[in-house]
């Protein structure tokens, strides 16, 4: 160590944290698996949002006045606006692919067992909280999409049995949408998520580092388990250099494709038709198909039957078998949700 | 917690203080009440100041909607309204859409235009006699029963009255 390095590691004591944490041993079957970089891309991917969204609350203005105004100076006029805020606005939509995709990966191998229980909920809430990320930050530009899909979906929640008109009166700080709103939004968006956030995958990073990996399930990665690599430089770099994709591709994207702004909020429109954000389409159009007396079905049931068997799987599937291939009900189970929400996403596009 | 073990002190470090030791667990007992009394102080706070006002009844008022003259007989006429109302701290422009009938010229059924359903306007469909909601495609008749679609409830009919040749409704 340099001079200057155990100087500050007398004072800090820093050093063996730092190097315990950048030398941990990853099996090289991971290292060799760009399946893996997920859950770090997720990690990249919400770093990214949290920069961008320091960046942008330097423009926006959370007030029903000025919240349209500030967005369209940040997209059309302020010099990289439109960069920042499509970084912002197609991170958002990243972010979501990549949790799901890791959540995925985690699924089909298994890696939800005994004893990683805790670390799975705990990705469970993450999910959830990425989610309520998505419908927070749709409103804050106050234009006919957020506006809508805002009214829409508290009045999602306001069908909720017994309960629904004061969650929804609590969600928009009133009777109708307006600058409480905005503001439990902004605040919501910009302040408890991420701090909750933060934490969560605090406590899902030290899980994952004091259970390890969950074991290999095929034989060829079997046969790399006993043979390791450290964290740093070898992970490290398969993150960094799959977070630069990332980063280049939201670049494109941003520079092809402004980041939206529909005209400013209106509630007297009948033309427009609210849509949800995309990841919200496929629940949007099984609300179709519950009329009436129906309706907390969709609005009650249906949530909780896909949270809370998220939430019970590890509780459910608790043999010893791992292989996706040897276990077809979880497989199918899957496959069934991914095709179901697939189905209903283009149906309501 | 003063069950637990406590870890051995280096020598040359010195020892645990006995006299002190033996405070242990009333000092921790006290500790998590006033920990927990005070939390539940604040969570209490702190959700009653979240809630704010947003759980307050709201006031009614009556809003113009225009001349009768100028709202045909027998067609189902939409009205844009427009009313001074305070939104937390701003005093703002409320506005809203609302749908207008009248068989004979003199009484008025006014329908809130908002779906029942989710929250979005209907449109009048003239050729089908129905309100149409884009959203999920419910339908309404002209006064409001729901037809066909999702919607739990019928479209909001409102107070209305004439004064001085303006027709007002209740909002």
């Amino acid at each position: 160590m340099s001079k200057v390095g155990q100087w500050i590691d007398k004072r800090t004591g820093i050093s063996g944290p730092v190097r315990s944490f950048l030398n941990y041993p990853v099996p090289k079957y991971v290292h060799n698996n760009l399946l893996y970089t997920l859950g770090g891309l997720t990690a990249i991917s919400f770093g990214l949002q949290v920069i961008t969204g320091i960046m942008l609350t330097f423009y926006f203005d959370p007030s029903t006045e000025g919240a349209y105004n500030s967005v369209d100076y940040i997209t059309y006029t302020l010099p990289l606006g439109w960069l920042v805020r499509g970084l912002h606005h197609y991170g958002a939509s990243a972010m979501v692919i990549l949790v799901a995709l890791h959540m995925l990966r985690t699924y089909f191998f298994s890696a939800y067992k005994k004893p990683r229980e805790i670390n799975w909920l705990t990705g469970v809430l993450l999910l959830f909280l990425t989610l309520a990320f998505g419908f927070t930050g749709y409103l804050l530009p106050w234009d006919q999409k957020g506006y809508w899909a805002t009214r829409v979906g508290t009045s999602i929640a306001g069908s909720v049995p017994l309960i629904g008109a004061t969650i929804a009166n609590i969600m928009r700080g009133g009777a109708e949408l307006g600058q409480s709103t905005l503001t439990r939004f902004f605040a919501t968006h910009v302040m408890l998520l991420p701090a909750t956030l933060a934490l969560l995958i605090g406590v899902h990073i030290f899980q994952l580092r004091y259970h390890g990996m969950a074991p290999a399930i095929t034989e060829k990665a079997k046969a790399q388990s006993k043979s390791f690599v450290p964290f740093f430089p070898y992970w490290v770099v398969n993150d960094a250099i799959a977070g630069l994709g990332l980063l280049a591709l939201l670049v494109y994207i941003s520079a092809t494709q402004r980041a939206p702004l529909e005209f400013p909020a209106d509630p007297t429109s009948s033309n427009f038709i609210p849509r949800p954000e995309w990841y919200f389409l496929f629940y949007y159009q099984i609300l179709k198909y519950f009329p009436g007396g129906l309706e907390p079905v969709a609005t009650v049931l249906i949530p909780l039957f896909i949270f809370g068997s998220m939430i019970l799987l590890p509780f459910i599937d608790r043999g010893e078998e791992r292989r996706p291939w040897k276990k077809p009900v979880t497989t199918i189970a899957a496959i069934f949700y991914i095709v179901v929400i697939i189905i209903f996403t283009v149906l309501a596009g | 917690m003063s069950d637990t073990q406590l870890p051995a002190l280096p020598l040359e470090k010195g020892a645990w203080d006995e006299k002190e030791l033996s405070r242990r667990k009333f000092l921790e007992i006290t500790f998590w009440a006033v920990s927990g009394i005070t939390a539940v102080g604040l969570l209490g706070t702190g959700a009653r100041f979240l809630v704010g006002n947003s759980l307050e009844p709201t006031t009614s008022s009556w809003v113009e909607l225009g001349k009768v003259a100028e709202l045909p007989k027998g067609a189902v006429n939409r009205v844009n309204y427009a009313m001074k109302a305070k939104d937390a701290w701003r005093e703002v422009t409320q506005r809203g859409a609302l749908y207008a009938f009248s068989a004979d010229g003199a009484n008025y059924t006014v329908l809130d235009g908002t779906c029942t359903h989710l929250g979005c306007i209907v449109q009048w469909d003239s050729a089908e006699n129905q309100f149409r909601c884009p959203c999920h495609s419910a339908r309404f008749t002209r006064e409001g029963v729901v037809v066909d679609g999702p919607p739990p409830k019928p479209l909001r009919s409102l107070q209305t009255k004439v004064e001085n040749g303006v027709l007002m409704a209740q909002i």
